[in-house]
Formats: structure tokens, sequence, C-alpha cells
């Protein structure tokens, strides 16, 4: 009787652990009350964004977008309740042990850059008021074009300002990137002067296509609201080197570089017998007409 | 072959003849129709397993990533190799004035056309977008044995079908002269439109003798290149089991294997059902039992070789194929191949009753079945052991085993194969009837003559 009790409580004991572990994340009551030693201002939040999208965007998407990666159990949203229920002190608790899936952050970032994120958790949480506030996107321009005899390229940008007159836009980095196979290669940012204009000079060993064409992709970065440039292949480049997979003398080759005594001997040989195969034929035509004499 | 002097028995034994030899023309009764609807069914539900893995793809064949020629592949091998028989009796033999083989020459080229029409048709079978099948001659590689396959399959298709024609033009015009109303009017049109106005003068059959000697000529050459390159297709690769210099002797003395047990099997089925038994003679099945058991013995002589060879050596990879065929999972089927299929008919065609019509023929059924599965063995294990381990694949794709729509496409070229051969037996002799009479000592201006009715 003893002996089933004891099984009974082991089994209730192990399903109660195993609850836990799936729903319930608990805090030991000491940690759950740590005070933040980092201030709450923008500064600290904007540092703290900067670790967030480096190290926590990629399993928890981006801040009340709900795109976190489909994990059980879901990583939340950080600017869901489940996240914002948490105290600071849970938070930094949390990111310093990690549990199950959630890996421990305690090797990978420093005390202070745990707080640095919680601080930018902090800037969703309803009670307090947000300090890094995003900007609804600035509608813009942009025009670009290529000088392929000086090596660059030229930028030009303008914005609608809050009259909706265009206004030449200043001191905004423009990206330059490179189409490659497999998407866009960014080669270099220029800053527009006080015109909304810009150089990019083309460096001389960018490599392009097999003939030294370079499509270039211009873009205004984030916070604008700009169709990007593409200016299709500039020869601009150095062509791009493409080597002879197959080595030439191997007989098993292209039709560019077979051998000639191999082309010939196959033509030879099929042209041969089709020959053959047509006197044969001219033959039993000659047949028709011997009937008559 | 002497010669008949007096002209009514000329003519008497000239009508006999040709009478005998047209019976599988005019014979139309229930049988054939039952075999012709057979025929057509079979086809026709192989035809639809066709549709199937056209719409569907070929996920619905068991080829996967390792193992990507499967079933299709060794038949289209079986049909190449059945398909050299052509060769081998219609000119090789004819060219050596080997007499007792003119009466066959004819059934082996019935063999020869249908073995190299399916042969091209099982390749596009295979493929799964058939659709671009023109970009093989678009964009082939000269140097790749499929494009110099594909160019030789079709060169021998065209010398087998003229090789059929040329002998049978004389024939045409005895057919279109002597039937009546016994044959259907589109036939007799066939008859007279091929005939291509033959009256059997002298010049006409200098011709005809001339042109047929140049494609016997023509056709040696050819037919064992088409062998051969299909033997490259394998040989020129690096895989275990493949890379042997012998491919291509061994591919082709196995097809003389295959091709005279089916001209044997196809004989007997004409003897019993057409009465040809003063045509097809026991002498005839002697002789091509012993044309069996000499090609059987040059057949096991390169097997030998190719197993023996490798097998004393075990390189690595070889030896795991070899195991696999020796002792593994194709034991059963490779040693019940070379017994059964090779060594055992050997041993009783030396006996003088086993080259009687009817065993003969049962040990050429025997023959063929294995040889279709040496093509089988040939192709699949090979593939299942690729250099490379094969890891984190699913179960699947470890081994091949044909599905349901495979067997149906296979089944399908051997019915339609079956189909070209009736046809061309309901449409022509199957003995060339000119050449038989003048062998019989019948001269050939009785030919051309119109029988007194």
């Amino acid at each position: 009787m003893i002996k089933k009790i004891n099984l009974l409580i082991v089994v209730v004991l192990f399903f109660s652990v195993q609850q836990g572990i799936s729903q319930e994340w608990l805090v030991p009551a000491d940690k759950q009350n740590v005070k933040n030693p980092l201030e709450y201002n923008l500064e600290n939040v904007k540092k703290g964004k900067e670790i967030f999208m480096r190290e926590c965007k990629s399993c928890h998407g981006e801040p009340g977008k709900n795109n976190a990666l489909a994990l059980t159990p879901a990583p939340p949203d950080v600017a869901s309740t489940t996240m914002q229920k948490n105290s600071e002190g849970a938070m930094f608790y949390k990111i310093t042990t990690g549990k199950g899936i959630m890996p421990s952050f305690k090797a990978t970032l420093s005390e202070d850059e745990r707080w640095l994120l919680v601080n930018y958790f902090m800037n969703f949480n309803p009670k307090k008021s947000p300090v890094l506030v995003v900007a609804p996107p600035v509608k813009a321009t942009l025009s670009a074009q290529v000088d392929a005899d000086k090596k660059l390229v030229t930028v030009f940008a303008e914005f609608k300002n809050k009259k909706g007159e265009e206004e030449k836009l200043t001191e905004t980095p423009v990206n330059i990137c490179i189409e490659r196979a497999f998407g866009n290669l960014p080669v270099g940012q220029v800053i527009t002067n006080e015109n909304g204009a810009a150089d990019f000079k083309i460096p001389n060993n960018l490599i392009g296509d097999e003939e030294g064409f370079v499509t270039f992709v211009v873009s205004l970065g984030e916070g604008f609201e700009a169709k990007k440039v593409v200016l299709d292949k500039a020869k601009v480049g150095t062509p791009k080197e493409t080597p002879k997979l197959i080595r030439k003398g191997v007989i098993w080759s292209t039709n560019d570089n077979i051998p000639m005594w191999m082309l010939l001997s196959y033509l030879g040989a099929i042209g041969g017998a089709w020959i053959t195969i047509g006197y044969v034929v001219f033959q039993i035509m000659r047949i028709k007409g011997m009937s008559k004499g | 072959m002497n010669k008949i002097e007096s002209p009514e028995e000329s003519r008497k034994l000239l009508n006999k003849i040709v009478f005998d030899l047209t019976r599988s023309i005019v014979k139309k009764d229930e049988l054939t129709r039952f075999w012709f609807f057979i025929l057509i069914m079979f086809s026709a539900v192989g035809l639809w397993g066709w549709g199937i893995q056209i719409d569907k793809g070929l996920g619905v064949t068991g080829m996967r990533d390792y193992v990507s020629w499967g079933m299709y592949i060794a038949n289209f091998v079986f049909f190449v190799a059945v398909s050299l028989i052509g060769f081998l009796i219609s000119s090789t033999l004819h060219l050596l004035n080997i007499s007792w083989s003119k009466p066959i020459s004819r059934v082996a080229e019935q063999v020869a056309i249908a073995g190299v029409a399916l042969a091209g048709i099982i390749i596009v079978n295979d493929m799964g977008h058939p659709d671009r099948l023109l970009n093989v001659f678009i964009h082939g590689r000269f140097a790749s044995p499929i494009v110099w396959d594909v160019s030789v399959v079709m060169t021998y298709l065209t010398i087998s079908v003229l090789l059929f024609y040329l002998p049978l033009i004389p024939d045409l015009a005895i057919l279109r002269d002597r039937m009546g109303d016994e044959v259907p009017k589109w036939k007799m049109k066939i008859y007279s439109i091929l005939a291509l106005g033959w009256n059997g003068n002298a010049k006409q059959y200098k011709t005809i003798y001339h042109a047929m000697r140049v494609l016997m000529i023509l056709i040696i050459p050819v037919g064992l290149s088409i062998h051969t390159v299909t033997s490259w297709l394998f040989a020129a690769t690096l895989r275990a089991g493949w890379d042997s210099t012998i491919m291509g002797p061994y591919f082709v003395a196995g097809a003389f294997v295959a091709g005279s047990a089916a001209v044997v099997m196809l004989m007997y089925a004409y003897r019993l059902r057409y009465g040809l038994k003063e045509y097809f003679e026991d002498i005839h099945f002697d002789q091509m039992g012993k044309l069996l058991v000499f090609v059987s013995l040059l057949y096991l002589y390169f097997n030998v070789n190719e197993f023996l060879v490798p097998g004393y050596k075990m390189k690595a990879a070889e030896g795991v194929h070899l195991l696999n065929i020796f002792v593994g999972r194709y034991a059963l089927m490779f040693w019940s191949v070379q017994i059964l299929g090779l060594i055992l008919p050997i041993i009783l065609m030396l006996f003088r009753f086993f080259r009687k019509p009817l065993p003969l023929t049962v040990i050429s059924v025997v023959v063929l079945i294995g040889a279709w599965f040496k093509r089988y063995i040939i192709v699949i294990p090979t593939l299942e052991h690729p250099f490379l381990p094969i890891q984190n694949v699913p179960a699947e794709f470890h081994h091949y085993s044909p599905t349901g729509i495979e067997i149906m496409i296979t089944l399908f070229s051997f019915t339609a194969a079956l189909l070209i051969i009736t046809i061309l037996a309901k449409l022509f002799p199957v003995i060339t009837i000119w050449e038989y009479a003048e062998e019989k000592g019948i001269d050939k201006k009785y030919f051309s003559e119109q029988p007194k009715s």
C-alpha cells in the first residue's frame, strides 16, 4: 500500500515538474525585484535595440509585428503582454539563464548589455512612456546615373515636406549595391550634400559579369519610403573570369572543346552510313523506272 | 539445288509455295482476332500507365536519386540486344552463303525491326519530359555516348526496314499478280504501290542484288556499333560493375543469345500457326540450336572474363558490388540467370534431341527470360552502390524495386513489339517466296507469270 502511495507521489511530482517546464518559468523571488542599474533614456534604449537586432530578432522577431519564429514554445513578441508582465529583474534573469530552446546569454552578453536589452524592452512597456519613437517613413524620390568614363555613380534625392513641396534631401545616407546572382551586394554608402546630391566613386577592381557589365541598385536607408533605382548594365567593372571547368583534351566534353578527331569520326561514321542509305534508296527508286524499259 | 527443267513441274511447285507462304496473310479466324484483341488491350493499358507517368512525373516509378536507371533501361538494353539478330542472320550468314539461314532471314528482320523500334520508344518512356526529346538533337554533345546511341539506333532502324523491304519487292509483285479476292482491296493496293512496278527483268534483279549487298555490308558495322555504343553508356563511367573494357563484345555476344532465342520462338509459332512444317524444317531448328550453342558459349566465355577477373582482385568498390550479386541481394537472380539461362541450355542443346523444334523452343523461352533478367542485373545493382555513402535520404532511396506503372509500361513494350511482328506477318509472307522458290530450283521467269485460273 505504502509503495503504491510512494509511486503515486512520484508520478504526481513528475507530472507537476513536467507542467512547470512547459508552462511556467519561475523566477526566484530575490531575482524578481532586482533593480535596473542603468537609466531608462534614449541613449540606452538605442543601444539595447542594437543588441536586440543582432542577438534576439532572429527568433523573437521585430517588436509589435508578431513575426517570431514558429517554435514550440513560441518565442514571445517583445511588445506583447506575455513579455511585458515580467518585472525588469525577471527579464534580466531569463536572459541570463535561458530555458529550453531559449539559450543562456550569460557568456555571450556582458551584464551591462543584458540590462541594456531590458531597457529596450521597457520602451514597449504600457506603464512607461516610450523614449524611442519610430517616425512614419518619409516619402522620397531617388534618382541616379552612372558615368562610365569618370567611373562615378551620381545620386540625387528629394522628399516631400509637410507642406507637400519637393525639397532636397540633405545629409542622408544612400546605399549603393550591385546585383549578384544571389542578391544585392553592398559596395558602399554615400551621404547627400546640401544639394541633395552625392557621388560614389566606383572602385577600379570591381568585378562585373563576363563582359564587365555591372548593375547598380541605389536605395535609401530606414525611415524613407523611396523606390530603389536600378542602373542596368553599366560597363564599369572588370570582366569576370569564367574558368573552363573541363580541361581541354578531355574526350568527354562540351561541343565547344570537343577534340576535332572525335567530331570528325562521329560525323564521318554517321554521315557515311546515311549517304550509303541514300544510295540504296536511290537504287530502289530506279527499280520503278526499269519496269518500263 | 537442282534446276527443275519441266515448266509444268515448276509452275506446280511455285503455286504450292505461294499458296503455303501466303497462308499467314489469308488466314483470318477467331484466334487471329483474339490475338490482336489481347495485344491491343495490353498495349492500351501500358499507354494508359505512360499517360499517368507523363502527368505525375517519374515519381510514380521506383527510380530515385541513386537508382536513376531502372527497369526501363534494362528493358531498353534487352530490346537493342534482341534486335541485333537481324544483322547476324540476314546479313552475316547471307554473305557467307549459308543456305539454311535464308528462309529465316525475314523472321530475323521482323525481330530486328520490332526490337529496335521499341528500344527507341523505351528510351522516351524513361524520360520525365518526352516533350524535350528534340533537345537531344539541338543541344546534344557530340562527345556523349547517349548522342551516339540515339544516332546509331535510328540508323539501324532505317537499315533494318530497308533490308526487310528490299527482298520483299519481288514477293510483293508475286502477291500483286497472284492474289485475288481472298485479300482485301487495301492490302492489294499496298502491294501494288510497294512493288514499284516490278516485272522481274534482269536489270531489276541486278539492281536489287546490288542494293541488298550494299545494305548487308553496311549493317555489319552499324549493327556492331548499336550494341557496342549501348554498352558504352555503361562502360564509359567509373562505376563498379560497368567500368569494364570488354563491355562491348560482352554485350554483342549476349545480344546474339537473346536474338537467336527470340527467332527460334517466332519460327516455332509460324510453323505451328501457319502450317509451315515443310519450310521451317527440323534441320532449321537443328541449325539454329547449334548457332545458339555457339553464341551461348561465346557469351559464357565473356561472362567468365567479366566476373572472374574483377572477382579475383576484389577491388574495394568492385568487391562490394560483386558480393552483392554473388551472395547478396541479387544472388538468386544472378545464379538463376547464369545457370538456368546459360549453362544448362548449353549442355542440353549439345544433344540432338534438344535441338528438335519443341524442346528448342522451350529452351529458347528460358534463355530469353534469362536474357531479360541479365540486363536487370547489369543495370540496377551497380547504381545501388555509389562510391560515396548514401546518407540522409528516405529508406526507399537505398534500393530499387519497380512499381506497378513501370511493369505496365514494360509489358506494353512487349505487346507492342509482338503487335509489330504480327502486323508484318499478316501483311507480308514470313519467308521470302522468290528466294525460297529459286533455292528449290524454279527459274525466275516463272515468278512473273500470271497463274492460269
